[in-house]
């Protein structure tokens, strides 16, 4: 498990994550949302224990990260700019890998150079952006750390590629536990992936919550139902998020089990309704009005 | 193509997806009793999709009754479907009662309903 608590840190009087408090499961697939400035790149930086927070501190299972090697030999951090020694190839990072990661495997990472098809005698100067993502991809996955943090790892790679790294991270959760923190300024990128995702903006977390469970309680109501009750009537009990009429048509985003409001609607006796589940994205969008915000300051 | 096909663009949540599909498979005959369903780590390679939120589905079929697991080889699908049949009923009945009552009020004459369940009664006694 990844204990974040209480974490803060400012660059000059630029205040860049206010006591973050998070925590998050072993062998969970967690998405870290936000617009670009919120935050996400300071949080990972700190969670790999290569930047020291102002105040709070980062545990893996229970142990401090920064100043601790025993604990960031189970850690990889993807950044978003990738670092190579200048003119090596990726055999010779998988060199230095090795040497700083008790636990790389050789043969993972051959195995890996195959599945990327990569060159590893090839120097990384000479390689395009996203197979220089690729490679820090693959050299980060042959190392077998517990924890994989990845920083807009999908940006810059082609859908198969993408698809291709998703396939990789959904396998090794499956076999040996990784708990992969993914940070992405795309909801939609990584809504299918992730199991759990936390909201950053402007350096707090805005919210967190396993998706399953945010779509199952909270849904569209969409129904033709007459002059006799108002919304608020036939749906007494239940939070009405947000209530629209056009013409006789209403559609109400309600909270409350699915079966329960279905019922509900049907006790109206409406000529005609359905129920429409939200996507992330709406469910986003209502969670954050709700808590006040306007939700086009956030880019998904 | 795979038995248990998943759309995440779809507004409808992943694991109900997944749930749906199995049960369809075992209604149309394409899981039939003891079959092996997919494993979690095959299936989560296969979709790229999350392997926690297939073990919850998995989970939620073996609750219902659909399949049962065995530890260390994975999941099957029960001998008995009479349940998920049943349920399939049950489904098609509230469904059709939906169609009756809006086919009545868009001013079709029950009787013509009526007459129309004899004929195909009549058909298949054919």
């Amino acid at each position: 498990m990844i204990g974040i608590e209480n974490i803060s840190k400012s660059y000059g009087d630029i205040k860049s994550l206010a006591e973050i408090n998070a925590a998050i499961g072993s062998g969970s697939i967690y998405g870290l949302i936000g617009s670009n400035g919120s935050g996400k790149s300071t949080l990972l930086r700190i969670m790999s224990g290569i930047m020291r927070p102002d105040s709070g501190k980062i545990t893996y299972d229970g142990k401090p990260v920064y100043e601790n090697p025993e604990v960031k030999e189970t850690v990889v951090y993807l950044s978003d700019e990738q670092f190579f020694l200048p003119n090596s190839t990726v055999d010779e990072m998988a060199y230095l890998y090795s040497s700083l990661y008790p636990s790389f495997s050789k043969i993972r990472y051959n195995e890996l150079i195959k599945l990327f098809g990569l060159e590893g005698s090839r120097k990384i100067s000479t390689f395009s952006k996203g197979m220089k993502k690729q490679a820090s991809i693959l050299l980060g996955l042959a190392c077998y750390p517990k924890y994989l943090l990845c920083d807009e790892t999908f940006d810059g790679l082609d859908p198969v590629m993408r698809q291709f790294v998703k396939k990789l991270l959904a396998e090794e959760v499956v076999e040996r536990g990784l708990t992969p923190v993914i940070a992405s300024h795309n909801l939609r990128e990584i809504e299918d992936i992730c199991d759990h995702i936390g909201l950053l903006h402007k350096g707090g977390i805005l919210f967190e919550s396993e998706i399953d469970a945010l779509k199952a309680e909270i849904h569209t109501v969409q129904g033709v139902f007459g002059e006799e009750k108002s919304i608020g009537e036939i749906f007494a009990g239940y939070h009405i998020v947000s209530e629209t009429k056009r013409g006789s048509l209403t559609t109400a985003v309600i909270r409350g089990d699915r079966k329960a409001i279905e019922d509900a609607a049907k006790a109206a006796d409406p000529k005609y309704f359905e129920i429409i589940p939200l996507t992330l994205e709406e469910i986003f969008i209502s969670e954050m009005e709700e808590r006040g915000y306007d939700y086009s300051n956030v880019v998904f | 193509m795979s038995i248990i096909m998943v759309d995440v663009k779809s507004r409808i949540p992943i694991y109900e997806q997944i749930i749906a599909s199995v049960k369809d498979a075992v209604l149309s005959g394409l899981l039939s009793a003891d079959e092996a369903l997919p494993s979690v780590r095959a299936l989560a390679g296969e979709l790229a999709i999350n392997p926690n939120t297939i073990q919850k589905a998995y989970s939620e079929l073996e609750r219902q009754g659909i399949v049962y697991s065995v530890p260390g080889r994975g999941s099957f699908i029960s001998s008995d479907t009479a349940g998920i049949e049943k349920q399939h009923r049950s489904q098609l009945l509230n469904d059709l009662e939906a169609l009756i009552r809006e086919a009545v009020r868009s001013g079709i004459d029950p009787i013509d309903i009526k007459t129309l369940i004899s004929k195909i009664q009549e058909d298949d006694k054919r």
